[in-house]
């Protein structure tokens, strides 16, 4: 316990100085310029910065994704605000109080709302951060290849399942991201694997240029393919942050907190999750209902806060067991591997400063957005002003250096192009591109447990269900699949409607 | 939005269309579309568990048999099967003799300006780039000729005109963009550019 604060102590100390600082200052405003810009995600923004930042030393390089990250989904709440477009994927719940109070003359209070939810929310994830990666790290550390084959199913069939609104299609989009990872040479005998003889493939599908390719190229196609320009709203009032409604609405800022750091833990669930979660849970809570989706500030509190929150909560998992939570902290991973870190559950034992050096880059991050919130907010709308055909050939520029950087090959830009040409026409007939960036992170893991476990096993399928970590992930796994079969989900709403009858008997009497 | 699907969009946490990561999502709806890409799924689901099966099993290498190079990627072929199955199942009994998306005058030009950004990217990302042209030149051409190509359209539909002014700010911006990128990438930050 005091080793850790020490160590945490060190690692704060380590981040004040002047490099560092700007490095942090760089990283978020960056990121806050991207989150302004709709159509361009946290994901393409970590995943450009990890070339820019490839010949740094490993601690600033991760330094600026963190701060990117965190500045990119507090910047996407402008665009929600003033635009009635969500920045990010995550800003979406925003949209709708926000745009609202902006209409109403109040866009100002509803930033400073924004940045004074985004605040304490991202330092209450902070705290859990430093206080559950290490705990999660060690229980981690008791995995086997029979857990580790059930982690990697369970995160891709949690992703499939929650992310969008149709499970068929994000469970087909794990499958296949699942399938791509499996291209090239394979990790246990280096066996070329659906190469067709193509040497360039024996290297496989790098994660940067698919991601460049499913989040930058195809969000390039989808912005320009639609050239509907929109309006505006004009900032009048003030947009200081506003301390007071924190204190006012401090059960709102608590729940969606932990609602956001417990989605975050999630595998491959997405922020937007846990911003739509905590606004779903506070309109449950809330006595003036009516009011949400009409300017309520409750309702833009709880999205604000959800969505910041869940990024501490993703880099947990990211960390202590080496599955990202989202597709920003997947990138944010493989920067990690890029750096010569590897996030897993030797982390705590190989690089014990590591998790505590990422607290403090949080942190860092935090305290940029809240500098940049009460500074620099009226400069920073002008990028939002930037037409479209102006700005789209910049950033595809940004994704083909983005693309060819990590590994100087062409062919890494034939497969950006080729994944967001894909990723394009699959989103719009609505396939969600969160499972398949899940499937191929986990792809190499989830081959290679399966593989050692049934030699461990010596081919037998029992150790992988009846071990006690594996039953739990097994038994969630195959129920959230079962569920979209209408005869099982009607026979659990039953069952489930009759125990809460029982209970509601019980307590009655 | 409405109010009711703000309020089912809350309820059931699920991300509304208008949303980046699921920018157009389905909204004309499944119909046709769907079965067809469930048989594509189908078809390449097949396709992996025919190559997984034909794959080495590196017998001569007397390699465990429970490891063999095509094990992960045949089980996922037959789960791509299934789960294709099951949307073309679903997509059959839906109603096939829906059109999965009107067309309409403002979606034949949305292809129109889609066929012009995907080849326009294409010939930067495999003619241009990687084949002897500086960098900075490509990217400068690319960005010039882009940014006036993509305006025209939206111009003459407010009846403006492109103007020369236009078109030599876009030779200024595609020039500035071209140069700052590669000093950024290139002579700052030391990451080869192609």
């Amino acid at each position: 316990m005091l080793a850790g604060l020490a160590e945490l102590g060190n690692a704060y100390l380590g981040f004040l100085n002047f490099t560092s600082i700007v490095y942090g200052l760089g990283g978020a405003l960056i990121g806050i310029c991207v989150g302004c810009l709709p159509g361009l995600s946290a994901t393409l923004c970590i995943a450009l910065l990890t070339t820019l930042t490839i010949k740094l030393e490993a601690n600033n390089a991760i330094l600026i994704l963190i701060c990117s990250y965190v500045g990119t989904l507090y910047g996407g709440s402008r665009t929600a605000i003033l635009l009635n477009i969500p920045g990010t994927a995550a800003n979406a719940a925003s949209c709708a109080d926000g745009h609202a109070l902006a209409l109403r003359g109040e866009a100002g209070r509803a930033i400073g709302i924004a940045t004074s939810g985004a605040f304490t929310s991202t330092l209450f994830g902070v705290l859990c951060l430093a206080t559950v990666t290490p705990l999660l790290a060690e229980v981690a550390l008791s995995f086997g290849a029979f857990e580790f084959f059930w982690l990697a199913l369970f995160g891709v069939t949690m992703s499939g399942s929650i992310v969008g609104n149709d499970p068929l299609k994000g469970w087909l989009m794990g499958a296949l991201g699942l399938f791509v990872a499996q291209i090239g040479q394979d990790g246990l005998y280096s066996h070329d694997r659906f190469t067709f003889g193509w040497s360039q493939l024996s290297g496989g599908i790098a994660l940067i240029p698919a991601l460049v390719g499913a989040f930058g190229f195809a969000e390039i196609l989808t912005t320009l393919a639609d050239p509907i320009e929109r309006k505006l709203v004009e900032m009048k009032d003030s947009v200081l942050p506003r301390f007071r409604e924190i204190v006012q609405y401090w059960p709102t800022v608590l729940r969606s907190g932990v609602i956001g750091v417990l989605t975050g833990l999630m595998p491959g669930v997405g922020e937007d999750a846990g911003s739509w979660m905590s606004y779903a849970a506070a309109r449950a809570a809330s006595k003036e209902k009516d009011q949400f989706g009409k300017g309520s500030i409750d309702g833009l509190m709880a999205a604000e806060t959800g969505d910041m929150a869940s990024i501490p909560g993703h880099i947990i998992p990211c960390l202590a067991l080496g599955i990202p939570g989202s597709a920003p902290s997947a990138v944010l991973m493989a920067a990690m591997i890029i750096h010569g870190i590897q996030p897993g559950p030797m982390m705590m034992i190989e690089h014990p400063q590591f998790v505590y050096d990422v607290v403090a880059m949080t942190t860092l991050a935090m305290c940029s957005i809240l500098i940049f919130g009460l500074f620099l907010v009226r400069p920073l709308l002008l990028i939002m002003r930037v037409k479209r055909t102006i700005l789209m050939p910049i950033i595809f520029l940004l994704c083909t250096v983005g693309a060819f950087a990590g590994a100087s090959r062409l062919f890494d830009i034939y497969s950006m192009l080729a994944i967001g040409i894909g990723a394009f026409f699959l989103r719009r007939h609505g396939y969600q591109m969160a499972p398949f960036v899940l499937g191929l992170v986990l792809g190499g893991l989830l081959d290679k447990s399966l593989r050692r476990g049934l030699v461990l096993s010596d081919g037998s399928l029992l150790p992988f269900f009846t071990r006690p970590i594996c039953i739990a992930f097994a038994s969630i796994t195959i129920f959230t699949m079962l569920l979209y079969i209408p005869a099982f989900k009607s026979a659990v709403k039953r069952v489930t409607s009759g125990i809460g009858a029982q209970l509601t008997r019980c307590f009655a009497r | 939005m409405t109010d009711h699907q703000r309020e089912q969009n809350a309820m059931t946490v699920t991300v509304p269309p208008s949303s980046p990561d699921s920018a157009s999502g389905d909204v004309h709806g499944p119909g046709r579309a769907d079965f067809f890409g469930a048989l594509a799924w189908i078809g390449l689901g097949l396709a992996i568990l025919v190559g997984s099966i034909g794959m080495d099993r590196l017998e001569a290498q007397d390699v465990n048999p429970y490891t063999i190079p095509g094990l992960l990627p045949g089980l996922l072929g037959i789960a791509m099967m299934i789960l294709g199955s099951l949307l073309a199942l679903r997509s059959w009994r839906r109603g096939l003799d829906r059109p999965s998306c009107p067309d309409t005058g403002r979606r034949g030009a949305e292809i129109k300006h889609l066929a012009l950004v995907l080849a326009l990217c294409l010939t930067y990302g495999v003619l241009l780039v990687g084949h002897g042209l500086p960098f900075w030149l490509a990217s400068a051409l690319f960005v010039s000729t882009t940014i006036p190509l993509l305006q025209g359209p939206q111009r003459r539909a407010t009846g403006q005109k492109l103007t020369l002014r236009t078109v030599a700010l876009s030779a200024v911006i595609g020039l500035g963009a071209g140069g700052m990128i590669t000093l950024v990438f290139q002579k700052i930050f030391l990451v080869h550019l192609p």
